[in-house]
């Protein structure tokens, strides 16, 4: 039932290449108030290296705890979570996370808190500084490298963390609703980097959002989630190249399948094919 | 009104005016005559008084003695206090077993140590630099506790993230996350030393310092020298009570401002 956590990976997986992540019949519960609570429910999974995955689903269907799991903050669960075939059970710069609220450390400056993720890399101490300078220039903030946090808006913030986590080139990047906190206009211009950056680095990327259209411009797979517990309910291939158009037909009327989808209510074909743009109520 | 008092020498003016009023009151007292005469020294006699103690250099000496011994006991009862407290906090059976104990301490007026530490390490200066210390742990120690056991866990785990060990989990999170509150505690230290100074100053009446000289001029009935030592321990108390926060707020200037 618990398969040893040292065990070897299968010969194929180690011939795969990075980034490939196989999550198989992975459950997970809380005790809330003494009582056993399922949070995730037999989850299956399985992103290609390269892959760029979006997650949506209501609050509360477990996929922040799922994020939790992959990056290896929590070792609790059963099933199978394996990163080239190895089990996850605690943290690694193998992978990186970013989270909704920026977690920059407020006593340190831009620089100081992006360097610190290399703290404990292989990478030589001379070459660090033109590392951090070269992401710091990847997420467009160059002259803020000796700004506080505090000092940043909440968009320059949340690249810097995104930044901060691309530094060790992790081979498995997790996004934590990392645009939740944006407004509007911020938000898109984040997306567009977010594209850009994903398309030079071309690592796997899983982004948990609740903005559906965030998730289609970007994903490649959008994985829908139920809540209570969280079960995969589908999983919508956007068979879009990257970069993309915002514009784009199909991204507007998948957008409506999902949330007809998320609101639990078959969508009226009729409709989609009319008022594209509309949401179902 | 808040325009105004952004010029620096105009907040500095306005801070002056109760002070000022509070003289010409007390100065007007003193003149009136009769009884009250007694209880309040004109200003002329004090200036005299200052001038009388500052040419001997009788006033510096003490404001040096007063301020050294706070400060020293500020340095080991604030070292003590911080460390005690950042252990406490860091390991959790460290302050099952000595929680309680520094707690009911705590409760005893510092006043009370007195009488049982000057049987143990005498009526000299050991026992006021003791008395001092203990004033001085107990502010840091529970501002540093306080400071260490809140740490945000999102910044612990970032920590985790990056592979941090315990030592750069401790000196690149704990203690800077902390430092806000370690700090606070270090200048409420300044403040408790500060008086507890003095006063062990004016009960066991040794080694020097302005209780000393308070004590001594209170026996020869020397209103005029009682209130330049209370003048000189106002202030030199409050400069360096300034000194710390400008300090503080070098320190801490990743913070955003409070306004």
């Amino acid at each position: 039932m618990f398969p040893d956590v040292r065990s070897r990976p299968p010969a194929e997986a180690k011939a795969a290449a990075r980034g490939a992540l196989t999550i198989s019949d992975l459950d997970k519960s809380f005790t809330i108030a003494g009582a056993p609570r399922a949070v995730l429910d037999g989850v299956n999974l399985t992103v290609k290296p390269g892959e760029f995955i979006s997650i949506v689903g209501a609050s509360g269907c477990g996929k922040s705890t799922l994020l939790r799991l992959i990056v290896g903050l929590d070792a609790e669960y059963s099933g199978e979570i394996r990163l080239d075939g190895e089990r996850i059970a605690t943290t690694s710069l193998d992978r990186g996370i970013v989270f909704q609220d920026h977690r920059l450390f407020p006593w340190m400056t831009l620089g100081q808190n992006i360097e610190l993720a290399l703290l404990n890399t292989d990478t030589p101490k001379a070459r660090r500084a033109q590392i951090v300078a070269d992401h710091i220039a990847l997420v467009n903030l160059q002259g803020f490298e000796t700004a506080y946090p505090h000092q940043l808006s909440g968009g320059m913030a949340q690249r810097a963390a995104i930044a901060r986590a691309l530094v060790t080139e992790p081979k498995l990047l997790l996004l934590d609703e990392p645009l939740g906190a944006l407004d509007a206009l911020t938000r898109v211009h984040v997306q567009n980097e977010l594209q850009r950056i994903w398309m030079a680095q071309r690592s796997t990327m899983i982004m948990v959002t609740h903005d559906v259209e965030e998730a289609l411009y970007l994903g490649d797979r959008v994985v829908v989630m139920s809540p209570n517990p969280g079960r995969i309910r589908r999983i919508v291939d956007v068979d879009l190249p990257h970069p993309r158009d915002r514009s784009a037909p199909l991204l507007h009327r998948l957008k409506d399948e999902i949330l007809a989808e998320l609101t639990a209510r078959p969508a009226d074909p009729a409709n989609l094919v009319r008022l594209p743009g509309r949401e179902e109520r | 009104m808040s325009a105004l008092l952004s010029r620096p020498w105009l907040r500095i003016g306005v801070g002056l005016v109760v002070p000022a009023l509070v003289l010409i009151w007390w100065q007007s007292q003193a003149t009136a005559g009769g009884a009250r005469a007694i209880a309040f020294a004109p200003l002329q006699s004090v200036g005299t008084a200052f001038v009388e103690l500052a040419e001997s250099g009788l006033i510096f000496s003490d404001m040096l003695a007063t301020l050294s011994r706070s400060l020293s006991g500020l340095a080991i009862g604030g070292a003590l206090g911080i460390a005690t407290g950042v252990a406490m906090a860091c390991w959790r059976p460290l302050d099952r077993v000595l929680g309680p104990l520094l707690m009911a301490i705590r409760q005893v007026p510092l006043m009370g140590w007195l009488p049982l530490i000057g049987l143990w390490a005498g009526t000299g200066g050991a026992s006021e630099l003791i008395v001092v210390s203990i004033s001085a742990f107990f502010p840091t120690m529970l501002n540093s506790y306080e400071g260490v056991a809140h740490v945000e866990r999102r910044y612990v785990e970032v920590g985790r993230i990056y592979g941090f060990t315990a030592a750069q989990r401790f000196r690149l999170i704990l203690l800077p996350a902390a430092m806000p509150l370690v700090l606070t505690g270090v200048t409420q230290a300044f403040a408790f030393a500060w008086i507890s100074s003095i006063a062990t100053e004016i009960l066991l009446g040794v080694g020097g310092g302005l209780g000393v000289t308070m004590q001594l001029a209170q026996t020869q009935q020397r209103l005029d020298i009682i209130l330049v030592t209370i003048i000189a321990t106002a202030l030199l108390g409050f400069a360096i009570n300034q000194l710390f926060c400008s300090l503080r707020a070098h320190l801490l200037r990743w913070q955003a401002s409070p306004l």
